[in-house]
C-alpha cells in the first residue's frame, strides 16, 4: 500500500479566506455566528449563521461559483493528471431557490454533478470528476475514497472539494426540523439546543508520498485510515448507542494498523443537537474507555457547514497536529457528564502523531478518518 | 484488473419493475416511469414506503428488487452490505416540492416531512434500515451520464477489502421543469449486487471487471454502460 499525505490545502469559512484568520479565531475563543442578512430568517427558529463575507455571485449565478474561485485561488500548481472528488450535500441550491420563486436562470450548478466539472475546467484538469454526497460526511467520504485510491496505487494525485452554502433552503429545512439552535450552537453543553448553520469550503490536495517527494511538495500531513458505515437506524436521527460511528471509527482504526490507545486527539463532529452529541460521546466511550484525550468541535464558531464540514476540519486537525493543540470548543460553557474531561472551552494541549476526525449525518451515515503528522 | 461477481439484479423503468432471475423484460429508455405504490415493492405494509418521496420510493424498489433477486431481502441481522448510487438530478424534484412549501408562508409552513428527503443520499438511508445495511453508501453525481462508474466504485471498495457486498446501480427521475438536461440519463433505477465470491445456492450472472485503464467486462467482454450490462447478464441467465 502506498503512504498517503495532503501537501496543499485551502480553506474560506466565515472567519475570511485562508487557515490563518480561522485558526487565531478558534483559539481566542471567538465565533463567527451572526444574525442572517442574507433572507429574511425572522419567521425561522433561528435568525442566526456563519456566513462567508463579501460573497457575491454575478446575476443567474450560484453563490457556490465565487465561493469556488476563492478556494482555488489559494491553491499552489495542481497536477494535470490529478483526479478530482467533490463533495456537497446542496450545491448551487441558491439557483433553485431562484426559479422556484419564477426567475429563470439557465445555471447548472444546481445540478449534482456540475461541480467536479467546474473545478476540473478552472484548473485544466482533463478529469471529469465525481461529486460525492454522503449528507454531513460528504466531504469526510470524499477525502477517504482519493486516500484508498492513492494507497491502492490506483492513483496518485486527488484533489477533494469540499463545499456548501447558507442558503433559505437549509435554513428552513432544519427550522422546521425544530434543529436550529436559537444563540449560536454550543456543542457538547449541557444546555446544547440545537445547531447553526455555517457555509464554507476546503480544498485538499492528496498525493502518494513518492509522488510528492518526486513534486518536491512540502508534507502538511498524512491520511492514514478511514472507514465509513450506516446506523440502519434513522433517516435523520443517530443511533443512540453510537453503534455505525463506533463502526467506522474501528474500520478507520484498522485501516491506519493503529490501536485506539494511539489517537492523540479527536475532532468530533459536535452539531449541538442534543442526540448527535451524546450519541458521538457514547461512541468515544467505547472506543476510548476511560481515557480522558482532547475532543473537540468548532461548529459553535464556524457553524455546521454541511458536506464542507469533514474538509474543513481536517484542514484544522493538520494544524492541531502540527501545532500538538486542539482549538476550543466555542460556545461550550458546561460540559455534558459523559464530555467532562475530553471537551473544554480553552485550547487543549497533547502529545501524539494521530488524530481522529469523525463525522456524521442524515441517512444514518457515519463517517471516520485518521491524520498523522508528516514525521510519524 | 478490479472484479466482483454479479449475484443479483432488479430495476424499475418505463416498461415496469423487474428482477433478472424472474426473466423480466428489460428496458432502460425515455417515458414516464410508474406511479410506485407499497404493493408494488413489497408485499406486507411498510410504514415508511408512502411517506417516502417519489426519488426515494424509486431508489429503495430498485435495490429491493436487487436484494430480492440476490436472495438477500429476507435478513435477522445487520449486514455489513455497502450501498452506492449514481444519479445526474437526485432529489431535485423534492427539492422543488419541499420549497413551495416554504415559499407561501415566508417560511412558516416548511415541511419537516419533505426536508428529510431533500438529500439524495436518504434513501440509502431508506434501504439500510429497511434491510439491515451497516456497509458505507454514497451518491455520486457526474456532469455527464455516469456510465458504469457507480459499479467501477462498488469494485474499487470490494478490491480494498471494505466491502464483502455492494449494491450498486442508478437511480433517476425525469429532471423537474426548468431544470437543465443531462443528456443520456433516461428515468428508472437499476441496481447490482456485486460481491467478491459466488454465493451458495446463488447462479452468478458473471464476472463483471474493470481494467485498469477504466474499460469495463462482462465475462472478458466490453460492456459500455448499466443497460448494456443487464441485457448481456439476463442473456446469459435465459440461456442457463
Amino acid at each position: 500500500m502506498k503512504r498517503v499525505c495532503i501537501v496543499d490545502a485551502a480553506l474560506v469559512t466565515a472567519f475570511g479566506d485562508g487557515l490563518a484568520p480561522l485558526w487565531d479565531g478558534l483559539l481566542a475563543g471567538r465565533g463567527a455566528i451572526a444574525p442572517l442578512i442574507r433572507f429574511a430568517a425572522d419567521r425561522y427558529q433561528s435568525a442566526l449563521a456563519a456566513c462567508v463575507p463579501d460573497l457575491i455571485a454575478i446575476p443567474g449565478e450560484s453563490l457556490l461559483v465565487p465561493l469556488l474561485e476563492r478556494l482555488l485561488a489559494q491553491l499552489g500548481p495542481v497536477p494535470a493528471d490529478c483526479k478530482v472528488l467533490t463533495a456537497t450535500t446542496k450545491g448551487g441550491i441558491d439557483i433553485l431557490e431562484k426559479l422556484r420563486r419564477g426567475q429563470p436562470c439557465r445555471s447548472r450548478a444546481m445540478l449534482p454533478g456540475d461541480l467536479p466539472g467546474r473545478v476540473a475546467a478552472r484548473l485544466g484538469l482533463a478529469d471529469d470528476g465525481l461529486n460525492i454526497n454522503a449528507a454531513c460526511a460528504s466531504s469526510t467520504l470524499a477525502v477517504a475514497r482519493a486516500a484508498a485510491r492513492i494507497a491502492a496505487g490506483q492513483t496518485e494525485a486527488v484533489l477533494v472539494v469540499g463545499i456548501d452554502l447558507v442558503s433559505e433552503f437549509v435554513v428552513s429545512g432544519f427550522s422546521s426540523l425544530q434543529a436550529l439552535s436559537v444563540e449560536p450552537s454550543r456543542p457538547f453543553d449541557v444546555r446544547r439546543s440545537g445547531l447553526s448553520l455555517g457555509e464554507g469550503g476546503a480544498v485538499l490536495l492528496l498525493m502518494s508520498e513518492e509522488r510528492a517527494q518526486r513534486d518536491g511538495r512540502e508534507m502538511l500531513g498524512r491520511v492514514l485510515g478511514w472507514g465509513s458505515a450506516n446506523d440502519a437506524n434513522h433517516i435523520t436521527a443517530p443511533a443512540r448507542d453510537g453503534c455505525g460511528l463506533i463502526d467506522a471509527i474501528g474500520r478507520a482504526l484498522g485501516r491506519a494498523g493503529l490501536s485506539a490507545e494511539a489517537i492523540g486527539a479527536v475532532s468530533a463532529h459536535g452539531t449541538g443537537t442534543l442526540y448527535n452529541d451524546a450519541m458521538e460521546l457514547t461512541a468515544f466511550g467505547r472506543i476510548f474507555g476511560d481515557r480522558r484525550l482532547p475532543v473537540n468541535s468548532v461548529k459553535g464558531a464556524l457553524g455546521h457547514t454541511l458536506g464542507a464540514a469533514g474538509a474543513i476540519e481536517v484542514v484544522l486537525g493538520l494544524r492541531s497536529l502540527a501545532q500538538q493543540l486542539l482549538p476550543p470548543t466555542v460556545g461550550l460553557v458546561e460540559p455534558e457528564a459523559a464530555g467532562r474531561g475530553l471537551v473544554a472551552a480553552v485550547p487543549q494541549g497533547f502529545a501524539g502523531d494521530y488524530l481522529l476526525s469523525t463525522n456524521s449525518g442524515f441517512g444514518g451515515v457515519n463517517a471516520a478518518l485518521i491524520l498523522g503528522r508528516t514525521a510519524c | 484488473m478490479l472484479s466482483a461477481r454479479i449475484n443479483g439484479i432488479g430495476w424499475v423503468t418505463v416498461a415496469g419493475c423487474g428482477q433478472g432471475r424472474l426473466r423480466q423484460d428489460f428496458v432502460l429508455g425515455a417515458g414516464e416511469l410508474p406511479q410506485l405504490s407499497r404493493a408494488d415493492v413489497f408485499a406486507q405494509p411498510d410504514r415508511r414506503f408512502g411517506r417516502m418521496d417519489p426519488f426515494s420510493r424509486l431508489g429503495l424498489a430498485g435495490i429491493a428488487f436487487a436484494l430480492r433477486d440476490a436472495g438477500l431481502e429476507v435478513w435477522q441481522q445487520k449486514r455489513a452490505v455497502g450501498l452506492i448510487a449514481a444519479t445526474a438530478y437526485g432529489c431535485l424534484g423534492t427539492d422543488c416540492d419541499y420549497f413551495d412549501t416554504v415559499i407561501p408562508g415566508g417560511g412558516a409552513l416548511a415541511s419537516p416531512q419533505l426536508f428529510a428527503y431533500t438529500l439524495s443520499n436518504t434513501f440509502l438511508g431508506e434501504a439500510a434500515i429497511r434491510f439491515g445495511l451497516t456497509g458505507g453508501g454514497m451518491v455520486v453525481s457526474t456532469a455527464s451520464a455516469p456510465g458504469l462508474a457507480p459499479l467501477g466504485l462498488a469494485l474499487e471498495s470490494l478490491s480494498w477489502g471494505e466491502e464483502e457486498c455492494l449494491v450498486a446501480g442508478i437511480c433517476d427521475l425525469n429532471p423537474p421543469a426548468g431544470v437543465p438536461e443531462v443528456p443520456g440519463v433516461p428515468p428508472g433505477a437499476v441496481f447490482l449486487v456485486l460481491e467478491r465470491a459466488d454465493r451458495e445456492n446463488v447462479s452468478s450472472y458473471g464476472e463483471l471487471q474493470k481494467a485498469s485503464g477504466g474499460g469495463y467486462f462482462l465475462d472478458g467482454s466490453p460492456v459500455g454502460d448499466v443497460a448494456e450490462l443487464v441485457a448481456r447478464c439476463l442473456l446469459t441467465k435465459n440461456r442457463d
